[in-house]
Parts: structure tokens; C-alpha cells; sequence
């Protein structure tokens, strides 16, 4: 089932004129303006060094914006304190393109290591777990080093990863751009679930074959700046059809 | 609270076996500067127990009695001196305890057997309380008409006061020496603890990304630090133990004439200080190594 996202909705995330000026010189955002409902799924498109990669370290709070200011759930990530970040990205789930699981430790310690650094009871941790992993497909490898799983399974596990705390949000940087079509396309069937149980889901991506079959809100990036955005888009803009503009 | 450290703990644990290469490199710079540290806190505390053995031979002084001194005088000039605050006891030696003194040491054998009569003097043996109050109770004697005017008192004050500016510039040059090994240690720990960091810089960004909390990160890298500098201390101390005996023994063989002594009751606080000393630098090196890559 595929879920529209509803506009009427809370904002979770906002771009108010937001501008990114690296120290040097790049300008990798110019005025971006976008809001974000809740339980939106977004993909963000568009040629490399466009800028998407930039607007996830935005939304995690690994940059500041040079100007303009960033919501996440009514918290303006540019104010925030040091010492409030951990507790931002505790509400927030992340996968990469390059899984960033921890080698020396087993599918079960990767899943885990999300709430350890979280303080939470082991009696909790083992049953999150368990659960995180059932949703990924992965009971039985818990004792599995991520080094004997394929590229897919890796992402099963980072994904668990982001699921186990149960965040509103997941923020995901080319999770595809590893793995072939078939593997990509069960990753993706993961994300739709994810959202469909109501988590937001930003996702930067280069694949233009799941963006175009699944039909979600497209934001396409071009030199720092919202080419487009649609409320169900395609990779490339279909100029044969008068589109559904998000905003 | 409780978990949290448990988990740093283990943390801590695992990274020291499973970076033992770079965990071993760390331990021996800290041993051998625990070593250094350690060689000079014996060697000042050796020091001092010689100086305070000289201390207390010439905090003694002799007024020699002159023989036709009157007992009277000399008992009136005896509890004046001990009334003064600056002196700690006064004993009259009466010329007979004077000759047998003198003969009882085995040193002036030969030479008692040649004296006829008895030539030594009465005296009043004082100890100060002070030192530095040597040289005024000299002054007092002296003026004493009853004081031998020949040879009126006998201590050796120069020596002394020598000792005493020796002691304290070696005082401050064991603290220059030891801030030089505190900063050396800090760094040479700094940048051993950076390098086992570096290895787990994507351990740390995963937890960072994760909402691991500064001290999170932080807390197992201080606490592998400390054990490093813990283990360290431990070698550290156990080599200074085992070789302070036979190097006090070769010292005083070699150079009789410095009354250096073994002395098991300096060892407790050379533990104290070698391992909370080597807890600290593994602390502080760490927290300094670590702050780079832990800050969000």
C-alpha cells in the first residue's frame, strides 16, 4: 500500500532560506526552503556534489547552515547546544551508503550498540533487538560478524540499527548505491514499511529505477538549489506531464 | 549511571587486549618514566634522611667550661640556657665524664693511652631546637665569663647551613625534573592513546551518530588510560622495589662516609605516589589523545 503523505500534518522537518558555505569557498545550499510533514517519505535527487549529501549532514547536525535556520520537530538544529545533540540523533535513525557497522563486533552488538549508548537495561535490549531484527529478516544471524554477510545483509543490519530505538525519523544517504538491483529493491520494500508503521523517511539517492517505481515526494537538487519538488515525482522531471507540485 | 560504566569497563578492557601492541607501547613509556620519577623521589628521600642525620649531630653544640669555672656559675649558666625557648636540652659533663667519654671511643684508643692527667675541658652539651639558632647560642656562651677562652665552644654550623642551601636547591631542581617528566609523560601518552584512537575512529563515529554522549566516548578511552598507567606503575614499582636494597647496599659500601640507609617505610609512599601518579597521567593523557575525535 502506498501511503500519500498528508499535508496537513505537523511539520517534522523545515528549511527556512537556508545557505551552506563550506570553509572553502564551495557553496553547496542556496536559500533551500522546505517543510517536511510527518510520516513523509522524500527523496532527495540529483547529480553528484548537487547538494543532497550536504542537506543530510545538515539534518544530523554534522554542519551548521551558514544562514538561515533548520527545524527538526520544532527544535532549531543551528541553536542547539553540544550537549543536546546525542539526544537529537537518539530521535532520529541513520543508514548509510557504507553501512558504518563496527567489524569486530556481531550483528547482535551492532543492533545493540544503538541503545547501550543509550543507557537502556539489557533485559530491553535483548527484546528490541530481537525485534529489529525479525523486521530486517536477520533472527538467526545474531552471531554473525558483518564481515560472512553479503552488502544486503549489512544494510538489513544498519537498518535494524536505525529501526531499534523506534525513531519518528530516518535519514538515509544513498542506502542503495552498495548493493545490486534485486538487493536494493528488497531495502527499499524495508523503508516503505518503516514508513508505513509512521516514521518520516529523507532519503538522498542516485536510484533512479526504485524513484521512479515508487512514486514518492522527489525534491531534486541542483547546485545547491530546489530544481524541483514533487509530491509524486520521478527521477528526471517528466516533461510529458503537468506534475503535482509538493509546495 | 551503573551500566554506563560497566560498559565503559568493558570497553576499556576489550580495547587494551585487542590494541596490545599500541597498549604495551604506552605502558613501557609510562614504566620508564615512572622509573625516572620514581629514582628521583629515592634519591631526594635518600637526601634527606642523610641530611637529617647530620641535622641532628650538629643541631648538638659544646661550651667548653674553663677550669677554674665556679660549679655555681656554671649550674646558674646551665639553667639559663635551658630556659631559652630556642634550646631543647642542656647536660653538664663534668671533666672526669669528659675523659671517660674520650676513652670509651675506640677511634682515640692509642691516643688515651698516652695522656697523663686529664687536659679536657668540663662542658655543657646543648642541643637547639633549631639549626639556624646555632650560631646566637654561640654568641651567648662566648659571652659567658666561665666559657674556656681558648677553645670556648665546639659545632659545625657552616656545614650546615651548606647542607641546608644544597638540600633546597636540590628540592627545586627535583621539581623541575619532575614537571619535565609529568609533561613529557602526558604527551608521550597523548599521542600513544591518539594512535589507538585513531584506529577506532569509525567506532567513535558510529557512536557519535548513534547519540553516544561526549563522555560515552570518552569514558572508556580515560578508563583505558588509567589501567595503562596502573599497570605501568605497578612495574614501575616493582623494578624500584627489588633494585633500591642492593643499590643503597652499593652505594654505602662505595662511599662510606654518606650514612644512606634503607628505609622500607618510604616504599608505601612510593606506591602511593608512583600509582596515583601513573593513574593520573593515563587520565589526563587519554582525556587530551581522545578530545579530537570524541568532540561533537
Amino acid at each position: 500500500m502506498v501511503l500519500t503523505p498528508d499535508f496537513a500534518t505537523r511539520p517534522v522537518i523545515s528549511f527556512q532560506h537556508v545557505w551552506k558555505r563550506y570553509p572553502t569557498g564551495t557553496e553547496a545550499l542556496r536559500d533551500i526552503n522546505l517543510v517536511v510533514p510527518e510520516g513523509d517519505f522524500v527523496f532527495l535527487v540529483g547529480p553528484s556534489g548537487a547538494g543532497k549529501s550536504t542537506m543530510v549532514r545538515l539534518l544530523i547536525r554534522e554542519e551548521k547552515p551558514t544562514k538561515g535556520k533548520i527545524f527538526v520537530e520544532g527544535i532549531e538544529l543551528g541553536r542547539m547546544k553540544r550537549r543536546q545533540l546525542p539526544f537529537y540523533r537518539r530521535k532520529v535513525g541513520l543508514v548509510f551508503q557504507d553501512f558504518k557497522l563496527l567489524p569486530n563486533l556481531t550483528v547482535y552488538e551492532n543492533v545493540a550498540f544503538a541503545l547501550r549508548v543509550h543507557g537502556e537495561p539489557d533485559s530491553l535490549i535483548s527484546n528490541r533487538v530481537a525485534e529489529a531484527l525479525d523486521t530486517v529478516g536477520l533472527a538467526g544471524k545474531e552471531l554473525t560478524y558483518p564481515a560472512n554477510l553479503s552488502g544486503g545483509e549489512q544494510q538489513r543490519v544498519a537498518i535494524a540499527r536505525a529501526l531499534v530505538h523506534a525513531p519518528r525519523m530516518i535519514i538515509a544517504d544513498e542506502p542503495t548505491g552498495n548493493l545490486d538491483p534485486a538487493t536494493a529493491w528488497e531495502i527499499m520494500q524495508l523503508f516503505l514499511r518503516i514508513n508505513a508503521r509512521g516514521a518520516t523517511v529523507v532519503m538522498a539517492t542516485h536510484n533512479r529505477e526504485i524513484v521512479d517505481l515508487l512514486r514518492r515526494r522527489v525534491i531534486a537538487i541542483d547546485a545547491g538549489q530546489i530544481a524541483r519538488d514533487d509530491r509524486s515525482g520521478r527521477y528526471h522531471e517528466d516533461v510529458s506531464k503537468p506534475q503535482v507540485r509538493a509546495q | 549511571m551503573f551500566r554506563n560504566l560497566k560498559f565503559a569497563l568493558n570497553s576499556a578492557w576489550q580495547s587494551f587486549w585487542r590494541n596490545l601492541a599500541v597498549s604495551l607501547a604506552a605502558v613501557v613509556s609510562i614504566t620508564l618514566i615512572l622509573i625516572l620519577a620514581g629514582v628521583n623521589l629515592l634519591v631526594g628521600h635518600a637526601f634527606s634522611q642523610v641530611l637529617d642525620g647530620f641535622k641532628d649531630k650538629v643541631s648538638e653544640m659544646s661550651i667548653n667550661v674553663a677550669d677554674d669555672t665556679p660549679l655555681q656559675s656554671v649550674y646558674a649558666f646551665r639553667d639559663q640556657l635551658a630556659a631559652d625557648p630556642r634550646v631543647a636540652s642542656v647536660k653538664f659533663v663534668t671533666k672526669a665524664e669528659a675523659l671517660s667519654q674520650f676513652e670509651q671511643d675506640p677511634n682515640n684508643y692509642a691516643l688515651a693511652q698516652q695522656i697523663d692527667g686529664n687536659p679536657l675541658d668540663a662542658k655543657l652539651d646543648v642541643r637547639v631546637r633549631d639549626l639556624t639558632d646555632v650560631s646566637a647560642i654561640d654568641a651567648i656562651a662566648r659571652q659567658w665569663p666561665g666559657v674556656d677562652p681558648i677553645n670556648p665552644t665546639n659545632y659545625q654550623g657552616d656545614f650546615v647551613n651548606r647542607m641546608l642551601q644544597l638540600s633546597s636547591w636540590l628540592g627545586i631542581a627535583g621539581i623541575g625534573l619532575m614537571a619535565i617528566l609529568v609533561v613529557v609523560s602526558v604527551v608521550i601518552v597523548m599521542n600513544t592513546i591518539r594512535t589507538a584512537v585513531y584506529h577506532r575512529r569509525k567506532e567513535i563515529e558510529v557512536m557519535k551518530l548513534v547519540g553516544a554522549t561526549e563522555w560515552f566516548v570518552r569514558g572508556p578511552f580515560v578508563i583505558e588510560g588509567v589501567m595503562t598507567g596502573l599497570i605501568a606503575a605497578a612495574i614501575a614499582l616493582s623494578l624500584l622495589v627489588l633494585s633500591y636494597p642492593p643499590a643503597v647496599a652499593r652505594f654505602s659500601a662505595d662511599i662510606s662516609f654518606i650514612p644512606l640507609s634503607y628505609d622500607p617505610s618510604f616504599i608505601s609512599s612510593l606506591a602511593r605516589d608512583l600509582l596515583v601518579g601513573g593513574a593520573l597521567l593515563g587520565a589526563l593523557g587519554s582525556y587530551i589523545g581522545v578530545r579530537r575525535f570524541v568532540r561533537l
